[in-house]
Parts: C-alpha cells; structure tokens; sequence
C-alpha cells in the first residue's frame, strides 16, 4: 500500500470498518473479563479425584484414562488396614497357597508388594509404576475387609484435563472435581 | 516404492496412500471402540460361584422375618422367653420374638455395640469402651469403669458369676465379676501356654459360653473358633479358611457365633454373608442361610452398594427350641429359621 | 443444578463431603499393635501443579507472544522466529504436553458462562483472551511460533503441496463450525469435543490411545507435505484469531518498504495465502454483476441462518447422547424391561445402570433438563454454521481491494517465509545489492494468463 490507492474512499471505508470492529471486539473482551472476573478461581484451582465412597470398582479407570497406564492408582491406607495374611485383595479368592506365587494374586499386574511384618502380619504396598488402576484389588479388600486399598488420581500423573475421560464413563459417578490444596481423600482411622 | 530416487510423491499416490492408511486406522479404531463397548469388566472379582447354595444343604427354611424399628441395628440377644433384644444406634430395643412387635426401648447415650441377658433378667449393654447393666424394665442399675488401651467392646457372655467381655479393639476377652472388675484376661497373645492371640481386621470379637463349661470366641483373622477355660487356657480350636461352603471366607470370619441347645455351632460370615450350623467338633454339617437370601448384604463392597465389608454383618441367636435368628445389619431385618421336618 | 451439571465444580459440596468423609471415620476400627517397631508408612500425596507455575506459564506465554509480534512486525527474522517455535514446541509442547492450551479454552469459557457452578481458571481464561487480544494488534502471531501445534506442523514441512483454492475455501469453514460444535456441548455439559479430538496433544504426551495417536500420526504425516493442515482445517481457535487477525492493527508485510509487484514471492507462502494484486475494472459498469450477486447473498443470510437453525435444533437430540447422564437415563428407558442376569459378570455399563435405578427420577429429570438446553442450543448451533456458510459466500464474492502482493489477513500464520522472497527485503538486510535486486525482478515469472484483469 505504498503506492497510491487507486480507490482512496474505498479503502478508507473498509480502514473503517476494520478499526471499528476492532474497537468492538476490544470492548467486547474488556466486557467479558469483566464479567467473567467474578466467576474465576483466582485464588483455588480444582483437579479431578475419586470420592471412594462412590466407586464401584468398574474397571473402568484402567482403560478410559488418556494416559497409558491410567493415573489412577490403587493406594494403601495403612490406618485402616489390617495386616491379614489372607488378604482378599492381595489373593484371589481360593488360593492355592499364601504365597506370593503370580497365579495366587488377584493384582493382573503385580503390583502389590506383600511383606513381612511379624507373625501373622503382613505390610501390603502398591507398587505404583506396576499399578494399572483396575481396582480388582479393591473390589476384594471391600467387600470381605475394610476396604484400605482405594482407588485415588494420583496428581504426579494426572494431567488434569478440561474433561476427565474417565469421569466421562464412571460407573459410579464418583469423579468430581477438588480443590488443589486439598486433592486427595483419605481414609483414615479413628483413634 | 523406490527409494533409490529421491522421494517425491505425487499429489494422487500421496491422497491414495494416506487414504488407505487412514481407512485402515479409522477400521482398527472403530473395532477397538466397538470391542471396549461390549465388553465385560476384565478386572472384576469374581466370587459369583460361591454365591449360590446347593439346596441339599440348606437344613432350614424362614418362619417369619420382620425389621428392626431402629436404624444401624448391630447385634442382637434373647431376653426371657418371647423378647429378642437388639443393640440399634444409641438405643436397645425390645421386639417379640415371633411378631417383632417393640415393647420398650432403652435410650442410652452413645452407639451400643451388643447387648445380652444375665441369668437373673437383667440387660448388659455393651458401649465402645465400657459396660452399663439394666434391670428387667429398662432401669439403668450399674455402669461398670471403662477398659484402658484401645477398647472397642463387640461382644458379652455373662453367667450366674461372671461377665465376659469381648474387646476387639485391644484383642482380649476380659473375666469380670458382676461388678464390673476384671478378674483375668483371656486370650492374650502368649506363646508358652501356646495361644497365638485374637487376629481382628475388623472389630468382631464374639465370645460365648458353651454348654460344656468352656467359652467360645471367634478368631476371624485366624479363620477360628478358640474354645478357653475361664482362666484363660486355649483348649481347643477349630475351623479353616475357604470360600467353599465348608469353610470360613474371606480374610476375617466368621464374625458371629451361636451355640445350639445341643453344643453345635452357628456361624456368620460377612463379604459372603451366609449362616451355617457346624458340628461340636467344628465340621461343616449344614446351611441356616446362604449368600442368595442376603441379596442385599452381599452387594455391600461389591461396587453395589455403598460402604465395605465391615459395615454389613450379620449376627445370630439361637432360642432354646433351636430356633436361628439371623440380624442383617444391612437392611436391619431380622429372620427366624426353623429346622425342616426332614433334617 | 446438581444434578444438570453432575460433574462441575461444588466447593460448598466439597466442605459437606469433608463432613461426610470425617463421619465415615468414627466407624474405623485401629490397626493392629504391633510388638515389633514396625512403623506403619503413611498414604503418600503427591500434589498437583501448583498454581504459581500456571501464573509462570502464562506469562511465558504473555513474553513470548510479545516477541513473536516484534520477530514478525519490526525484526521480519524467519529465523528468530523457528527459534521461538522451538522453544514453544518444547515448552508449551512437550513439557507442558500442550495443556493448558487456548484451544480448548473456548470451551472453558462457555461452560463458565452457562454453567454458574463452574469457574473458570483464571489461567484458562488469559490463555483464552491473551492471544486473541494479540490478534487484535499484530495478526496471528501465536500460530505463528507461541503454538507448539502449529510450531510442530511448521517445523516438519519439508515439501508443501499447494492446495487448489476451492478446497482451501470450502475445507476453511470447518473450524468456524467445529468452533460452534465445541462450545455448543461444552456449554450444556455435554462434552468437550475440541479436547477429545486434538490431535497433537497424544503426541506431546508421547502416551494415549490408539486412537488419538493415530490421529496425532495422520496429520503429522500430512503436515509433511500440507501446511499446517490442523491450523487450517480443524483448530477452532483459530477461526477466532483468524476474525482477530482480519481487523488487526498491523498486517504482515511481504516488503519491507514498497512492491514492485516482481511476483518472487507469489510460491513463497505454504499455506495459499498470498494474494495476487487486483486490478479494478475499467468501467464501472463491469462491477454490476458482482453486486447483484452480492445483493442477493445478502439477502440469503437470514434464509441460511434460519434454516441452519432448524437443522441444528434436530441434531440435538443426536447430539444429547453424547451427554453421560442423557445416555444413562436413555439406557435405563430402554433396557428397564429386560434386566441383565443376576449371575452375570457385572459390567461397567450394568454397575451404571445399577445407580440409575436408584436415583431414576432425579436422572431422568436431569436429563430431560440437558436434553432441553441442547435444544435451545442447536438452535443457535444450526444457526451459526449457516451464517459461517453464508458469510464465507458474501466474502467470496466481494472485490478484494489489492495493489500489491500480500498475505490474506486472516489466512497469514505470520510465519516469515516470504520476507526473504522479496529482492526488496534480501537489499534490505544486505544480503544481496540493489542491482541485484533489479536483475532479478527482471527476470520475474511473467504473469500467467489468468491473473484477474477485468
């Protein structure tokens, strides 16, 4: 446009009509910040969590999450465990001995650690980098002990995305959104 | 495609070969989509082959069942001839026995954990640390001193001279007199009168006094039923650990016991929620209830329900017709089972 | 609301359920004691993110938008701007695994706007508003070299194809109505489509489905020999920067002072969006069939919006199934008659339909709820891709006023590749010397045949 345009009103018309839009979307975004400056969480923000009290272990966290493996984990509340040699959540339900033989252990992945404590207690941990967040070891410490092993996002992992994928198909409806500060829910005892 | 000359695509091999890649992908995608919504849990825990009974064990079949009035029933006795006596909330009602009709309820001011009858009509209720007694109306007539350390009563067997007092949370069962003052501890870990101690993972220690003189206390997490002398000596014990009917399941069960007007047992099992009738030697014999008459107890934990495994339990009496009375805690209605004719 | 948005955010909720979580604990019974001195691990939390480092990412984004407009506009450096695509492409790529990104955050945005249970992050909504902003004065310079999509795009382009002007044209609109798609479901809870469909974000992750990878993986390999097929075809966001970028402040300039109209930089752009010059009829009675036709378009919008309308508004009910909870109650609807065997291994979908059942009337009230802002929605939905379809005719039908070669505002990523394709600016950076410049002006391609004289 050095030269000399051949169709001056012209162009200024549409000069114009660029500078007043312009001018309107500026208003238009100083407007919006505005009005969204009330809806903001300035001062917290949320991530995704499991609330255990509405998981049903469906599976669903291992396979759903957009990373592989899922950032769910299964986590151990030492508090409330307790220490059995026959763990439902470590062994399948009729194991053929209580050993750490693979095809006595519910965990498809073995990632739980069995260890030794002193007669007859055993420390029960998860591995987490084995762990693929597919809460059998859940579903079997629930229902025939006090449910220790849960089902948590692991924020380390978690990507924290706008939609959750997992949450998209939980069958329990138990995702819902925390504030950071305070991301986990923990199962702990009473005393 | 050769790679001697310098790659250069042309427009219309480049849209075919990315067309057919892409189809390809777009095929594999739509299969793996297809497959993943069809399929079953391939990580679920599956008991579901323990949960059906065979009928030729079953030896008892329901009279009548009726709800307990209070919510969080727990534990349930026999009071006098014709009242069962249920420890629900803070509260112990007094239901009939054969219509659940209540006839009084006691209000006490925090969670009762079990309840029994002493031989002279008075109630014991058991609370999270200590005791209170009742006289046959209802009147609070004593409560005895709280126990040190971790106390988490579950269960009491009282007799004409003393009160035994289950307390899972420091593991012992405690000899009292009918004062309230421990006499001995029962059932202590010690390996030189060879007792290996009460394992409880979860807080259901259930003691008994058997018609043989000797108590009974249930060791869940030793898969047990521990017979001991008053003072304290293990005299005998029973039972192994299985998800098959003849055994006791899961990690911690059972997590009641009965003793039959003849010396035989009655036990209750949580996670597969199931009352069955061992013999005085502790072999299976038959089934007073399997898991298929629980529906609801049994979907506690299972992703079901809400809650885990130590929240539903169930407990039983046994009256002196041989009658079972069977308490779910999960839908608080209680159950009474007669014997067949056949059986 | 609760139950419309069941997934948002609650933070009264939050406290009740910190209630409810304590009141569970008084029914927990101790561990055992052990005579060991065993001590007993406790449940480790790792934290997220903290918020600090999403005020750093975000002024890094706020800097670096900066630079690219004074690479693009004073600099007029190609290189310092693959420099900067590099680092974005690291930074806001493979480090930060492209999230948070702007654009998704037009769903954020929406789904704060309708949903008063949800705030936006404040870090959402400056990667939101801050480039767009930017657009507003210096063109698109965060496709430019802030965007690790684009930048990655940008960077494996080794043989560009020019794409036939019709195809550019017609596949250009796509964003405008994906951009319509996103913010339709994200506003109503649906879904957040521009997320789930990404298609480099796998790749940044170097982790995701199958899926997603291969999504990553076709366009990266088309991305090979198409310029920036995502940014042009898909990236609804930049259908906005690219509205921003056609009202810009400054425009980027091929020349660094004037044209000489030597056509060296007519193949320079990758992405077709040089424009020739225009020359303006000779009688002004030539552009009386341009403006009738640009009259009846006109006059054809409203028909376009209106039926577009009516099209969008039967899509809803396609498009509710997207929604869990409509597709939960519906599942229950249908399958209420036949229920799935006791005995059966439970599924994800029948542990669904499990809770359905328990909380039927509240589900289907939510749902029907969704189902009726969807509704409304599609309305607007319907009514959008047709004023996009029409708006895009009328565009295409009005004179462009050009005397010299430039860039298309809203078509020009601001990646620098012409600058040195002009004898002008190679003078100006001393690379060659004026009479070099002139021979090679002279020796310019001749102008084709079909170049717009009328």
């Amino acid at each position: 446009m050095s030269h000399p345009a051949p169709n001056p009103s012209s162009v200024s018309r549409r000069q114009f009509l660029r500078e007043g839009m312009r001018l309107a979307a500026m208003t238009g975004a100083g407007a919006f910040v505005g009005l969204s400056s009330g809806r903001t969480g300035a001062r917290e923000h949320y991530v995704w969590q499991i609330d255990p009290t509405k998981c049903v272990y469906c599976g669903n966290c291992a396979t759903a999450c957009v990373l592989k493996p899922s950032a769910v984990k299964c986590v151990q509340a030492y508090e409330i465990c307790g220490y059995c040699d026959l763990c439902t959540g470590y062994f399948v339900p009729e194991p053929n001995a209580l050993n750490t033989g693979a095809e006595n252990q519910v965990c498809p992945t073995a990632a739980i650690e069995r260890k030794f404590i002193e007669d007859p207690y055993y420390e029960y941990n998860i591995i987490e980098s084995r762990c693929i967040g597919c809460a059998k070891c859940v579903e079997g410490c629930t229902r025939f002990g006090n449910g220790s092993f849960y089902l948590q996002v692991r924020h380390d992992r978690c990507v924290n995305c706008n939609e959750c994928s997992i949450a998209r198909v939980c069958a329990g409806d138990a995702f819902r959104r925390v504030p950071a500060s305070n991301p986990y829910f923990l199962k702990t005892s009473a005393h | 495609m050769n790679f001697r000359r310098p790659f250069n695509p042309s427009r219309r091999r480049f849209l075919t070969e990315t067309a057919r890649a892409s189809l390809g992908l777009a095929l594999f995608a739509g299969a793996r989509t297809a497959r993943s919504a069809t399929a079953v849990n391939p990580f679920a825990y599956d008991v579901r082959k323990y949960e059906t009974t065979d009928p030729k064990l079953i030896a008892y079949r329901q009279v009548t069942a009726f709800k307990c009035p209070l919510p969080d029933a727990r534990r349930l006795c026999l009071v006098g001839t014709d009242r069962l006596a249920v420890a629900a909330g803070n509260k112990v009602a007094l239901l009939d026995r054969t219509s659940g009709a209540s006839s009084a309820e006691i209000p006490l001011n925090n969670p009762v954990r079990c309840v029994t009858e002493g031989p002279d009509g008075s109630l014991y209720a058991g609370l999270r640390d200590h005791v209170e007694v009742f006289d046959a109306q209802g009147k609070r007539r004593a409560t005895w001193p709280g126990f040190a350390g971790r106390p988490w009563i579950s269960s009491l067997a009282v007799n004409a001279e003393f009160a035994f007092i289950a307390d899972a949370g420091n593991r012992v069962v405690y000899r009292c007199d009918l004062t309230g003052k421990a006499i001995n501890h029962i059932g202590n870990r010690d390996r030189d009168r060879g007792i290996p101690g009460f394992v409880l993972p979860s807080p259901f220690l259930e003691v008994e006094l058997h018609p043989d003189g000797l108590l009974r206390v249930t060791n869940p997490g030793r898969h047990l039923i521990e017979a001991y002398t008053f003072e304290g000596d293990r005299a005998t014990a029973w039972g192994r650990p299985s998800m098959g009917i003849e055994g006791f399941s899961g990690c911690c069960n059972p997590v009641a016991l009965a003793i039959l007007p003849d010396g035989r047992f009655v036990t209750c099992e949580k996670g597969l929620p199931r009352v069955k009738v061992y013999s005085q030697l502790g072999e299976f014999e038959s089934v007073v209830a399997g898991v298929e008459s629980f529906p609801e107890n049994a979907k506690v934990g299972s992703g079901e329900k809400p809650g885990d495994g130590v929240k539903a339990s169930l407990d039983a009496v046994v009256d002196g017709q041989g009658r079972v009375f069977i308490l779910d805690t999960v839908t608080g209605s209680i159950r009474v089972m007669v014997r067949n004719q056949a059986g | 609301m609760r139950a419309l948005f069941p997934r948002s955010l609650f933070p009264a909720l939050m406290g009740l359920l910190a209630a409810l979580a304590g009141a569970a604990s008084e029914m927990r019974f101790p561990p055992p004691e052990f005579e060991t001195d065993y001590t007993m691990p406790g449940i480790t939390t790792p934290p997220p993110r903290s918020l600090a480092m999403e005020y750093v990412d975000t002024a890094l984004l706020v800097t670096a938008l900066g630079l690219a407009a004074w690479l693009v506009h004073r600099r007029r450096s190609r290189r310092g701007l693959v420099a900067l695509s590099v680092f974005s492409l690291v930074y806001f790529g493979f480090i930060r695994t492209g999230c948070i990104c702007p654009i998704g955050a037009p769903q954020n945005v929406a789904l704060g706007m309708f949903d008063p249970g949800y705030t936006i992050p404040l870090t959402a909504l400056a990667f939101f508003l801050v480039p767009l902003v930017f657009s507003l004065f210096w063109g698109r310079t965060f496709c430019a070299a802030v965007c690790p999509h684009g930048a990655l795009q940008d960077l494996v382009l080794i043989k560009p194809v020019k794409v036939p002007l019709w195809i550019e044209q017609g596949l250009g609109i796509v964003p405008f109505i994906f951009l319509g798609l996103g913010i339709w479901l994200a506003a109503t809870g649906t879904a957040f489509i521009i997320c789930r469909y990404d298609a480099f974000i796998p790749l940044f992750r170097m982790n995701g489905s199958v899926f997603g990878l291969a999504l990553g993986g076709i366009f990266l390999a088309a991305a090979l020999f198409i310029g920036r097929p995502f940014c042009r075809f898909l990236c609804p966001y930049g259908a906005l920067l690219r509205l921003g970028s056609i009202v810009s402040r400054k425009a980027v300039r091929i020349t660094p002072d004037y044209c000489t109209q030597c056509r060296l930089c007519e193949h320079s752009c990758p992405f077709g969006a040089i424009r020739e010059p225009v020359k303006l009829p000779v009688t002004p009675n030539a552009l009386a069939p341009e403006r009738r036709r640009l009259t009846w378009l006109i006059l054809a919008l409203p028909v376009l919006i209106a039926g577009g309308a009516w099209l969008g508004s039967k899509l809803s009910v396609a498009a509710a199934k997207m929604h869990p909870t409509v597709a939960l109650a519906e599942q229950f609807l249908a399958g209420d008659k036949a229920p799935a065997p006791a005995t059966a291994l439970p599924t994800p979908e029948t542990r669904a339909l499990g809770r359905a059942a328990e909380t039927a009337p509240e589900l289907i009230a939510a749902a029907s709820e969704v189902r009726r802002r969807l509704g409304i929605g599609g309305w607007w939905f319907g009514g959008w891709v047709g004023l996009v379809i029409g708006a895009r005719l009328i565009s295409l039908s009005l004179r462009p006023n050009r005397t010299d070669f430039e860039p298309d505002r809203g078509a020009c990523y601001a990646c620098g590749r012409c600058y040195l394709a002009c004898p002008n600016e190679r003078v100006r950076v001393g690379l060659i010397t004026p009479a070099e410049a002139a021979a090679l002006q002279a020796h310019a391609p001749v102008p084709r045949p079909d170049v717009k004289t009328s």
